[in-house]
């Protein structure tokens, strides 16, 4: 198998004023494509951390983050920036749709940013999309017209538009009811199954942790474990993350 | 190439939307660009059109396009300022012929004026001296014997006038004992009046009339304190060229200066302001108040000083009424008034207490009814005037000169600035101005041969004086070298003296000048001359004035060449403050704009550093799903640039349209002054394209700049902020 993201040794520190702040303490992990991957972890254990060096937005205080083999800390901002839009598609949280664009502009933004495409083929490349989730009747809304389930389907869409390797989700159920979280990840899933698309997925939710095809267990910037196939949901459903130190926090 | 296109249009339709989505940061922006863009635009465009206006009262009445005198000259050359008497202290420009060829040797130049711009003082004589001068005229014939039945008629009727004056003075004399002025009356003046007015003295008038007058214009026409002293100003040129480069000029009265005569001409304006019976001039103030202005006599205060000042200064009327004339007044507006009452002072007193309802018909009344039997200008038309002035070198110069009519500037008729230039001939001119002229070198070549008088030189004064050497040959004086003009104050003239002068009494007129008096207004001055001698400056009127800045170089360089000292300057720098106006407005309108501007970069930079700030979240997005840093740029700029360019343009349109209805209507001018600046009775403004240009340019350089800040704050949005949860 292919590995598509390398972490390794990699620790973090953010400076909070003039005390610095470790959010990951060398952590290494290898991620392969087709992976539908989760990594859990209660707030503060340096999942989002995690996600933001995988997914180009940050780079390493010290270790490496090689994305489809390149090593993130020698490229410059220009050259991230290119990578996020060719190789990596983003899940986020609260959706983060434009909210003047329709839900076809906001998933056929990725493709104007790349500008490599006709507009035909943007258009039916879209369309495809929005029919896989469930929206091909939506296209020309405005997101505020759409509910939470059917916005994140649309941040999907724009995730999957550019057929990215990778695509970073963080937290991508956490603002929905656990239907349509469950419903999203079936989605993903399913384009997981069919497109062989690498998802990287950050939750502190077992329900959710069991979608995954592989866990890996952050506590205090650690890696915990790594747990693949039936141990990965025997885990999230029966062993609770370890809580290290003064990060204390209940799970929603 | 298409991605490209579509990328530039989804940038374009985020800005547009996002424009929309925050209306209320897009009025605020947009309303300030929107007024901004107007105020530019309506801003501008009036002051060009009054730049335009107040170039064409200038160029097309005095100054013409460039002004050009000797650089050597003391003082700045200032055509329309200086109001003061002293004129500005310019060098001489000895030969204009030669100043007129090297001038016009610039390609540019269609014509050269010469001229010279003075002031003197004018008395214009008061009512009794009037009066006495038409009795000593008729007296001097009855008694050579030569009287018509006519003129006796005219002489009895001309001694009743005398007596009525004398009566307004008794009335004079009385009014003051009561109030015990400052000015009260000596004794022996009284006296003199009491003994004029007495029967007695008019019974034995007739025995000896020139004993009889030579009391009166002594003791009496002193007395008469109606005579005005009159200031004017006056360019001195060659009336022909004059009228042919500004061709606005228009004879109102009368007729030109003739050809190569000597004679004056007086500015309508100033005529009218100045000469004319102060009564008349004020009720045509209020009529032409009322009528062009609709001014109300009930509701403004200048109105209501003008009619005060009618109804009780009568006397300047009655000074001119002999006994029928008296006699007539006073039926017609005993008739007019309905009223019984006899005394004409307070019959006029209360004729010219007019209000809204009655002025019209009095203000007919007056010119039909009474006027005719009035001398309404103190100088008429046709009568000498003599002019008297400083010359540069201190001495008191005074010239006759025939009036011959009064002139103004189409379009200018009510403009005080433009009608205070009277205008006279050159050579007289350069009398007054203490140039030696051709005449009066003769004069004083007349001067030296009646007295036998020679230059003396200092070395060999003993000997010319006392005789050692034999004296020379002939009596005449070596003539003075033409071809040099000095200045009359270095040269000895006996009439000359300081003081002594009294140009109004034939016993101090100079000798020689009396002997050339005669002919001097009848004469006839070769072109040539006039055109060969000293000026004081020159107008150049330009074939293309638009390349003002280059003639002036050419000009200057022409001078240089020639060996003479020019100096050139634009109309706007030799009408002095006046010329200064536009550029003074235009100053305070463009600081009200930067003011305004910058108050609208410090609003408008706000405003788009809240928007971005609340756009973070969506900026981090965009840039964590691939958008460089220029996209983001790009997005913002296009945002400021459609609002200042969308409301840029509608301020400027609204701007535009506003000045193009207000164009169509005009603005009337309020007062004389406007006049100037309007070029006319109204300002058309119009919208040029420099305006709107103008206008867009500084409109899309403030919002542009007012985003600079912001859009830098957009760019350093990190992608990582696009994570960060909503709360």
């Amino acid at each position: 198998m292919k590995i598509i993201v390398s972490v390794k040794n990699v620790t973090k520190d953010y400076a909070l004023g003039k005390v610095t702040v470790p959010a990951l303490r060398g952590v290494s992990l290898d991620v392969e494509e087709g992976e539908f991957l989760s990594i859990a972890g209660p707030s503060g254990s340096g999942k989002t951390t995690l996600l933001n060096l995988i997914g180009c937005v940050d780079t390493p205080t010290s270790g490496t983050v090689a994305v489809a083999g390149k090593d993130t800390r020698s490229l410059s901002e220009r050259a991230l920036t290119e990578l996020r839009l060719n190789t990596i598609g983003f899940i986020f949280q609260s959706f983060n749709l434009v909210s003047v664009l329709s839900v076809f502009q906001n998933v056929e933004l990725p493709l104007l940013l790349q500008r490599k495409l006709p507009k035909p083929e943007r258009r039916s490349r879209v369309m495809a999309l929005l029919e896989r989730v469930g929206l091909g009747d939506h296209a020309s809304h405005r997101p505020s017209e759409l509910s939470g389930g059917q916005r994140q389907r649309v941040a999907i869409a724009r995730a999957l538009v550019t057929r990215p390797q990778l695509v970073l989700a963080d937290e991508p159920t956490a603002n929905l009811d656990s239907v349509t979280g469950q419903n999203i990840l079936d989605v993903m899933k399913e384009l997981n199954r069919t497109e062989r698309t690498t998802f990287i997925f950050s939750t502190h939710d077992a329900k959710v942790m069991a979608n995954a095809t592989t866990v890996v267990r952050l506590a205090d910037g650690k890696l915990v474990d790594r747990l693949t196939g039936p141990e990965a949901v025997a885990a999230s459903v029966s062993r609770p993350v370890p809580v290290v130190g003064a990060v204390r926090e209940s799970t929603k | 190439m298409s991605g490209n296109l579509s990328a530039l249009g989804v940038i374009a339709q985020i800005a547009f939307r996002n424009l929309f989505a925050s209306r209320l940061k897009t009025i605020i922006v947009g309303g300030i660009i929107f007024f901004g863009a107007f105020l530019v635009v309506v801003g501008t465009s009036f002051l060009d059109s009054i730049d335009q206006g107040m170039s064409r009262s200038i160029t097309g009445s005095v100054a013409g396009h460039i002004q050009v005198y000797s650089s050597q000259s003391k003082d700045e050359l200032a055509v329309m300022g200086g109001f003061d008497m002293e004129g500005a202290n310019l060098a001489q420009l000895d030969d204009f012929t030669k100043l007129r060829d090297t001038i016009l040797s610039v390609p540019n130049v269609k014509a050269v004026v010469p001229m010279g711009i003075n002031g003197a003082l004018v008395t214009s004589g008061n009512s009794i001296d009037v009066a006495l001068a038409g009795l000593r005229d008729l007296a001097r014939k009855k008694v050579a014997g030569t009287a018509t039945a006519a003129d006796v008629a005219a002489y009895q009727a001309s001694k009743g006038h005398l007596r009525q004056i004398l009566t307004v003075l008794q009335g004079d004399i009385k009014n003051l004992g009561q109030l015990h002025d400052e000015r009260t009356l000596s004794a022996d003046d009284a006296a003199a009046v009491t003994r004029a007015a007495s029967e007695d003295f008019w019974r034995h008038f007739d025995q000896d009339p020139m004993d009889g007058l030579e009391f009166l214009e002594n003791r009496i026409a002193p007395q008469a304190t109606d005579a005005d002293m009159l200031f004017l100003r006056y360019v001195g040129t060659d009336p022909e060229s004059f009228a042919q480069s500004f061709d606005r000029m228009r004879i109102v009265d009368g007729t030109t200066i003739p050809r190569g005569k000597r004679g004056f001409l007086f500015a309508k304006f100033t005529y009218e302001d100045q000469v004319k019976l102060k009564t008349a001039r004020r009720l045509d103030k209020i009529k032409q108040a009322r009528d062009d202005r609709g001014v109300k006599i009930a509701k403004d205060s200048e109105l209501q000083r003008f009619v005060k000042e009618n109804s009780n200064q009568v006397r300047e009327i009655l000074l001119q009424l002999d006994a029928p004339k008296t006699d007539l007044f006073r039926q017609k507006l005993q008739a007019k008034l309905s009223s019984r009452e006899t005394d004409v002072a307070k019959l006029l007193s209360e004729l010219f207490r007019t209000d809204d309802q009655n002025f019209d018909d009095r203000y007919r009344f007056f010119y039909d009814e009474l006027a005719p039997s009035l001398q309404l200008y103190r100088v008429r038309i046709g009568d000498n005037l003599t002019i008297k002035a400083f010359t540069r070198s201190g001495y008191v110069q005074s010239v006759n000169l025939p009036v011959y009519g009064t002139f103004n500037f189409s379009g200018l008729e009510k403009s005080p600035q433009a009608g205070a230039l009277s205008l006279m001939d050159m050579v007289s001119f350069r009398e007054l101005y203490g140039f030696l002229t051709a005449d009066r070198e003769k004069e004083i070549l007349a001067l030296k041969a009646a007295m036998n008088a020679k230059d003396v030189s200092r070395e060999n004064a003993e000997a010319e004086l006392f005789g050692t050497k034999p004296p020379e040959a002939e009596a005449p004086a070596r003539p003075v070298p033409s071809s040099r003009m000095v200045p009359t104050g270095r040269t000895v003239v006996a009439e000359a003296t300081p003081g002594v002068h009294q140009a109004e009494s034939v016993g101090a007129e100079g000798f020689g000048a009396r002997m050339v008096r005669e002919d001097l207004t009848k004469r006839i001055y070769d072109p040539a001359q006039l055109q060969s001698g000293v000026v004081l400056n020159a107008a150049v009127i330009l074939k293309d004035p638009r390349k003002i800045s280059q003639s002036i170089n050419d000009i200057e360089a022409a001078g240089r060449k020639a060996g003479l000292p020019l100096k050139a300057i634009t109309w706007q720098k030799a009408s002095g403050l006046i010329g200064q106006f536009v550029t003074m407005m235009r100053a305070v309108l463009y600081t009200a704009v930067l003011i305004i501007f910058v108050v609208a970069l410090v609003i408008i930079n706000n405003a788009l550093v809240m928007a971005t700030l609340e756009r973070v979240r969506e900026l981090g997005t965009l840039r964590a799903i691939g958008a460089q840093r220029r996209f983001i740029l790009a997005m913002l700029v296009i945002e400021a640039l459609v609002v200042g360019l969308i409301f840029g343009a509608a301020g400027a349109g609204v701007g535009a349209a506003l000045v193009t209805v207000i164009g169509k209507v005009g603005i009337p001018a309020k007062n004389d002054i406007f006049y100037f600046f309007f070029s006319g009775p109204r300002l058309h403004p119009a919208i040029a394209t420099n305006n709107l240009v103008g206008a867009l340019a500084i409109v899309m350089l403030v919002s542009g700049l007012s985003g600079l800040y912001p859009a830098w704050l957009a760019m350093r949005v990190t992608p990582r902020q696009a994570m960060q949860s909503e709360d």
